[in-house]
């Protein structure tokens, strides 16, 4: 009888199902270790080399390197930066400087260049060169700062672009990224993968990127997805926090404030109601098990 | 351990339209609670994954819409008894059998605190405990604030022609914080007053089954017992 069951035991298919899925993971265990090694960045402390696995699988994949960066031959003639001499001391001893000259970027993304013009880290960019000061939010970047010439991918899905996008423009803008994440189109675009949700580029720009202070082009961001806004649409508060208030609008401060006050009150309420009743129960509880127990019930 | 002849007598105490109602209410809250908070605590991977089970926010977002108008519908079909009862019946919506809370009510909690410091006796509750009345209205009313800041998020565009846009932000908050009192109050205190209290654990049945034991009559609804036999006599 007892050998009877444990035999009936083994036949089950669960077990050997089991015994595949423990085989599976001790094969896939390695093999993911190695796939891990495989993409790990090469054991050299030079910041001169390019990664070609990822640069063969990335946008620019299929460019040479003179594309970009010119022949490099001294016998040609206008060629301001040689190739460095590789019998050198000092080769591949300095350090890569992101000095990005983005006119070479420009030769093949006019749209882009020119938009990148119009907008406010080019505004930016200028500035610095004129008056050397930094903005708050750092060095105004160029293309090489929001993208990698070598290994930026190209044909992302757009929640793929958008979650990228929220890190490389959190990089500069923290708050912005915070705040942004804790709301609504945020949560469902960054977090759960909602494509028709808005990320940072739907709202502000792709490489216009306007602050949206102005409450008419804020409207006009509004309008691609929210067709029957109204201009009061426009001063809903999607990056709702009091960090960086100088940079909102009139209308904006007011209704921060208004909207924080509220939100006080409400979680005092929440916590007065909850405090009051979880010990009104909690103390009746005590008093009626207390009894139940005396009864010996 | 003593020996009882008789069978178990049992009362009716809900009617089938409130069964019904409140399995509604436990269906639809539930499915809004998990899909409305499973936005706002998006961050965490498992609840990614619930979404993703659900099939993406888009999914949970349709998902949540459709409970709140059907747990509405709930709501208007409970109104529309209330006017059945009333003007077709002819029977009284005020008096002791009411959810209208009295002065009792008041007493009744101020007995029942003193009775938790070992100071007296517990109240007497009529057909409805204060702490009944209370799950009843702050439901109730809770459901009409839900489903007007619940409006305000979903038509954003159509209310910020008549509001000032930040209402739209004050909206967002009450829904959030009011399903956070709601879900803490429901799943903690409603819980363990109907089900948890020692005579009862681990389950009162009466809202489903409709019926209530003598026993529990007598002791939970004691007014209620006293009047019932008084118009029996």
């Amino acid at each position: 009888m007892q050998t009877g069951t444990i035999r009936k035991k083994h036949n089950k298919p669960t077990g050997w199902f089991c015994t595949l899925l423990t085989a599976g993971y001790i094969f896939l265990a390695p093999a993911l270790l190695l796939v891990s090694l495989a993409d790990a960045a090469p054991a050299t402390d030079s910041t001169w080399f390019v990664e070609m696995n990822q640069y063969s699988g990335a946008a620019h994949g299929s460019l040479r390197c003179e594309d970009c960066h010119g022949p490099m031959i001294e016998s040609e003639s206008g060629i301001k930066k040689p190739h460095p001499d590789p019998d050198d001391d000092a080769f591949l001893k300095s350090q890569t400087k992101r000095i990005f000259d983005y006119q070479s970027c420009r030769k093949c993304h006019k749209t882009a260049y020119s938009r990148f013009l119009k907008g406010a880290h080019a505004k930016a960019a200028d500035k610095e060169k004129t008056t050397g000061s930094v903005s708050l939010t750092g060095y105004a970047p160029v293309c090489g700062d929001c993208h990698s010439a070598h290994y930026s991918k190209s044909h992302l899905s757009r929640v793929q672009t958008g979650r990228i996008m929220t890190q490389t423009c959190g990089t500069c803008h923290p708050d912005q990224k915070t705040s942004y994440l804790s709301n609504y189109h945020g949560k469902a675009a960054v977090n759960l993968g909602h494509d028709k949700s808005a990320f940072c580029t739907d709202c502000h720009g792709a490489h216009t990127t306007f602050s949206l202070k102005d409450n008419e082009a804020a409207l006009n961001a509004c309008l691609r997805c929210h067709p029957d806004a109204t201009p009061e649409f426009a001063n809903i508060i999607i990056h709702d926090t009091k960090k960086n208030i100088a940079l909102k609008n009139d209308a904006k401060k007011t209704g921060l404030k208004w909207v924080h006050g509220v939100r006080a009150v409400i979680i005092f309420f929440v916590v007065l109601v909850l405090v009051f009743f979880y010990s009104h129960t909690g103390l009746l509880m005590l008093r009626k098990l207390h009894e139940k127990l005396r009864r010996h019930k | 351990m003593e020996a009882n002849p008789t069978p178990n007598e049992t009362f009716q105490r809900f009617g089938v339209l409130h069964r019904i109602l409140h399995i509604i209410i436990i269906f639809n809250f539930t499915l809004l609670a998990i899909t409305g908070f499973a936005l706002h605590f998006s961050e965490f991977g498992w609840v990614r994954f619930l979404v993703s089970v659900m099939g993406g926010a888009a999914a949970a977002g349709w998902l949540h819409r459709f409970c709140a108008v059907f747990l509405y519908m709930g709501v208007l079909i409970h109104l529309f008894w209330l006017f059945y009862y009333k003007f077709v019946l002819k029977q009284k919506l005020s008096g002791p059998d009411s959810m209208l809370p009295g002065k009792k009510d008041i007493k009744d909690l101020y007995q029942n605190l003193r009775y938790a410091f070992n100071k007296g006796t517990p109240p007497l509750f009529d057909r409805y405990s204060y702490l009944q009345k209370y799950d009843y209205w702050a439901e109730m009313l809770g459901m009409q604030s839900m489903a007007v800041t619940g409006l305000i998020l979903w038509f954003p565009d159509f209310f910020a022609g008549m509001l000032p846009g930040y209402f739209i932000n004050i909206a967002g908050y009450l829904h959030l914080y009011e399903a956070v009192l709601a879900v803490m109050y429901i799943g903690v205190v409603h819980m363990a007053d109907t089900h948890l209290v020692p005579d009862i654990f681990p389950m009162e049945k009466s809202i489903f089954t409709g019926k209530i034991d003598k026993k529990r009559f007598m002791e939970d609804h004691p007014e209620e017992w006293k009047r019932k036999q008084m118009i029996n006599n």
